[in-house]
């Protein structure tokens, strides 16, 4: 579904990510881990577009996202949350996620209808994403009066609601608790549940070795390892690398 | 009594069209957080071609509105491509200074096109004005006033009800999150610009003709008033370009009026000075203030 084929990108001679290959599986929930620095940042931005790759490529659903713009791949079917809370402040809860939403025209009801009003099919869809996030009593609510959590699954909600075949989730666990990641983590296997594929960058183990299917570790903007969270969590190189590392405690 | 209610309503006149220009400005600031000094400009070259169609091919009075208002959004069009689109987000100063440029650039166009000194523009009532009681109302007043009313209610209509609305919301709080939302900050800005012309170029031809002529100093005169009535009523602020422009007339037709012409301006740019003292993000404004302070003191 997703392959990325010796992907690197150098930042003023520094190899932020260095020959990167790796496949990602239909349906999956693909955990992408490493320590700070290692380059996972920098590879879910190549991926969305927002940065363009020195050398290598990226392919998605067969097609290659060389030059497609940030903007466009919405419509491809990629979206994606941020490490950093990016909602619209301004914005309802509910007008949050019909923004987000994909409604090309000729999708539902036309360009008119798309941009200056929302069908009831649209407004159902909705509906049920802010169930799917717990936010249904909080619709009318402005996004910047939210609690942290909430910010968290209205994130979520968002990149949800384009109805995308991948989801790039860029440390959605950061300053959760427990209570929470248990939460976060059956929504995760819920998107899988419906088809949709997931790739996890995540500091907190827990929640990484608890969801994914396979899971690559970087280090160096180099792919050290590859496999089932078993396997990683008895791989060597892994734990010298990454969970010796005094990130791990923190996490 | 009756002089000062009289007063008042003339400065409502001429201040509702100063607050259609305040809204133009208040656009293109809303979405991105930069001042576009050659709007006035733009609308006068609107005016210009539309006089032009007036004078060479002795256009009626509203083909003559649909050349001015076509010909600004044009120039705005031109505007938004050479000087924002061009010039990336985070060169604030630049593109303020580019539109400084482009001002310069658009007067010596208006000039070579026309080189006279002023115009005709064609009225556009022929009947004069209505009384009510002791007090009297120009027509073209009265239309701008309305004409003025009405954009706000669609421009609120806009942002706050439709798609697009959001869209451009969205792109001012954040252009690279409203990215990953299938959102394109370009066309979106574009189209802000768009409509900022639009509204320029029917505070022109409403000014104009009541005015019933055009000098190139109309750009000038166009972007300052209009730029001292958005800082008024509140910097990215709607309802505060309404009553910013509002106010403005109402403050100068008084002090026309009581104290003479020469004191005019003075007193506007006294007033503005004591509002961004006291109430730094302007009358309406200070909610926003904070968020805008970045955006502030880049400008």
């Amino acid at each position: 579904m997703l392959k990325l084929d010796d992907l690197s990108k150098h930042f003023d001679g520094v190899r932020a990510v260095d020959g990167l290959s790796l496949e990602v599986d239909q349906g999956e929930v693909f955990g992408l881990i490493g320590p700070n620095g290692s380059g996972k940042s920098t590879t879910v931005n190549l991926i969305c577009g927002v940065l363009s790759a020195t050398r290598g490529k990226v392919t998605f659903k067969g097609r290659d996202l060389h030059g497609l713009p940030p903007h466009r791949r919405l419509n491809a079917g990629i979206s994606r949350t941020f490490q950093n809370i990016r909602l619209f402040g301004e914005l309802t809860v509910w007008q949050n996620v019909w923004i987000a939403r994909r409604d090309a025209p000729g999708r539902e009801a036309g360009f008119i209808r798309n941009w200056f009003g929302s069908s009831a099919r649209t407004r159902e869809a909705i509906e049920e994403t802010l169930v799917f996030a717990d936010l249904a009593g909080r619709a009318n609510d402005l996004a910047q009066n939210l609690a942290f959590g909430e910010q968290r699954r209205l994130e979520l909600a968002r990149a949800v609601a384009a109805r995308p075949d991948l989801i790039l989730l860029d440390e959605p666990a950061a300053g959760m608790n427990r209570e929470e990641v248990e939460d976060l983590r059956q929504r995760i296997l819920a998107l899988k549940h419906d088809g949709i594929t997931v790739l996890l960058v995540e500091h907190v183990m827990e929640l990484v070795m608890g969801v994914t299917d396979r899971i690559a570790v970087l280090n160096f903007g180099k792919l050290i390892a590859l496999g089932t969270p078993g396997e990683i969590q008895g791989n060597a190189a892994v734990r010298e690398a990454y969970l010796g590392s005094p990130d791990s405690e923190s996490a | 009594m009756i002089d000062f209610i009289q007063t008042t309503l003339d400065g409502l006149s001429i201040g509702s069209a100063y607050a259609l220009i305040a809204l133009g400005f208040t656009l293109v600031f809303g979405v991105m957080r930069r001042i576009n000094l050659s709007y006035g400009p733009s609308i006068m070259l609107g005016a210009f071609a539309g006089t032009w169609a007036f004078v060479t091919l002795e256009a009626q009075p509203w083909l003559v509105a649909v050349v001015t208002i076509a010909g600004t959004v044009a120039v705005g069009m031109y505007v938004e491509r050479l000087c924002f689109w061009a010039i990336r987000k985070d060169a604030a100063i630049a593109s303020m200074v580019s539109s400084f440029v482009i001002w310069m650039q658009l007067e010596e166009v208006a000039t070579i096109l026309l080189p006279g000194r002023t115009y005709p523009y064609p009225e556009l009532f022929k009947f004069g004005g209505i009384d009510i009681g002791p007090y009297f109302l120009r027509m073209e007043h009265v239309t701008t006033l309305a004409v003025a009313m009405f954009m706000l209610v669609v421009l609120r209509l806009l942002l706050y009800r439709t798609r697009f609305g959001l869209a451009l919301r969205a792109v001012s709080e954040s252009s690279e999150a409203a990215v990953y939302m299938g959102i394109s900050p370009v066309r979106i800005t574009f189209w802000a610009f768009v409509f900022a012309s639009f509204i320029g170029g029917v505070a022109g031809y409403l000014l104009l003709a009541a005015d019933q002529q055009v000098t190139p100093y109309f750009g000038l005169w166009a972007t300052f008033k209009g730029l001292i009535a958005m800082m008024l009523g509140g910097l990215g602020s709607i309802p505060g370009a309404i009553v910013g422009g509002l106010l403005l007339g109402v403050i100068e037709a008084h002090t026309q009026w009581y104290l003479g012409n020469a004191v005019k301006d003075l007193t506007a740019y006294l007033v503005l000075f004591l509002v961004l003292v006291l109430r730094p993000g302007g009358l309406l404004g200070q909610g926003i203030v904070e968020r805008h302070a970045q955006a502030f003191r880049r400008i």
